[in-house]
């Protein structure tokens, strides 16, 4: 595997022009799963910089180019994914309450909470999909555990006194953030919608049921897009460790031929004074 | 010398990986622990007081039993996390050893590859 040079093939996009001499065939070409290029690896510095005439000032200058723009894309997805860990837990979190409430509603109305459709995944890895099923399974104990809660709940609206109207039912009582570490109570109206404030200051009603699916829609396509860019990340670390190396590579060999011309200057001198 | 570089590259990864893991597990390991303690706090609780019992960022007003409910449903779904970040952070260190040993084996005292050098 190792020593393979690739054929002095049509593959010229590899180093932006340069000729993909002397470069580890694996590494010409290719793209990860989204489309980022992969860095060459130089596995013959001889072959790749044309010879020992050759000027390696501009292998240099493309070689620190292609590293930059490999540490841009890493800076940009750095970003992507601090925004995905804030997201990620203020979706759950909605998601909480959402099928709090739901089941509040389900047990009055004696419906079936919503349950969530399995999301098609087939770029998942099969580790990460067994523990998904886990999780569904799980769930739907869940959402059980949830309807006994709101069975006790019931149970004590039922001792005050039967009543058939759902608005004189004991009212949902609940302290929100106002702002930061400052709360306020608030009586929620149970009308089987809720608002969600979906950005761009705009906020939606949705039944209960939709909310939960658009939720759990939005909860699952974040944190695959959370796993892709942790994926994407290190595949970016990567590459620039071998861009480091490749530079350090055409770096020595280029200081290993310096000494050697010295070498031969030096020797011509010696012979000359002995002569 | 290639394949050396691809074992090198795949340590790291996972060295640095390991380490987000690390982290995400002392976060859930410690929000465990509150459960622990909440959950103790909600047996000695009255059986008749209402407690303030929070989901997601709100409070509601819960009968001690129904927040244990919910405690407890919330508490599985911590544990299913740590039981596979703990199964993750497995999978990086055998990875680990087994390129250690094998880098070790053709470096000697050249290379440096100690899990974890920021620990003290």
């Amino acid at each position: 595997m190792s020593g393979q040079t690739a054929p002095n093939s049509s593959s010229k996009k590899a180093l932006g022009g340069i000729a993909p001499t002397g470069l580890h065939a694996d590494t010409i070409n290719k793209l990860n799963a989204r489309g980022m290029p992969y860095a060459p690896f130089v596995t013959n510095v001889d072959d790749f910089v044309g010879g020992q005439e050759a000027g390696v000032e501009g292998v240099m200058k493309k070689f620190e180019e292609m590293t930059a723009k490999y540490r841009y894309m890493e800076v940009n997805l750095q970003q992507k994914r601090k925004g995905l860990e804030v997201k990620i837990p203020d979706i759950s979190k909605t998601l909480d309450v959402v099928r709090f409430l739901e089941a509040r509603r389900c047990k009055r109305l004696g419906t079936k909470p919503t349950t969530i459709p399995k999301q098609p995944k087939n770029d998942d890895e099969p580790e990460s999909e067994a523990d998904e099923d886990d999780a569904a399974s799980e769930a739907s104990d869940d959402s059980e555990d949830l309807m006994d809660e709101v069975d006790e709940l019931d149970a004590e609206d039922a001792e005050e006194g039967p009543e058939s109207d759902v608005k004189s039912r004991n009212p949902l009582k609940t302290l929100y953030e106002l702002n930061d570490t400052l709360f306020a109570e608030a009586e929620v109206e149970e009308d089987g919608n809720v608002g969600l404030w979906l950005g761009a200051n705009t906020m939606l009603l949705y039944p209960l049921n939709e909310a939960v699916l658009l939720l759990s829609e939005k909860l699952s396509v974040a944190k695959r897009s959370l796993r892709h860019t942790k994926e994407d990340l290190e595949f970016l670390r990567e590459q620039i460790t071998v861009m480091e190396v490749n530079f350090a590579r055409v770096h020595n060999w280029d200081v290993k031929r310096m000494i050697e011309v010295d070498m031969c200057a030096f020797t011509d001198e010696i012979n000359f004074d002995v002569l | 010398m290639s394949l050396d570089q691809q074992r090198i590259n795949t340590f790291s990864k996972y060295n640095s990986r390991l380490g987000d893991l690390q982290d995400e597990l002392k976060v859930r390991q410690q929000d465990k622990e509150y459960y622990d303690d909440l959950e103790m706090e909600l047996e000695l609780a009255d059986e008749d007081d209402q407690v303030l019992y929070k989901q997601g960022e709100a409070f509601f007003h819960l009968k001690p039993k129904a927040a244990l409910k919910s405690l407890k449903t919330d508490r599985k779904a911590i544990e299913r996390d740590i039981r596979s970040l703990e199964k993750r952070v497995e999978e990086c260190e055998t990875g680990m050893n087994d390129l250690k040993v094998q880098l070790k084996a053709k470096f000697g005292n050249q290379i440096n590859l100690d899990l974890n050098p920021e620990e003290d």
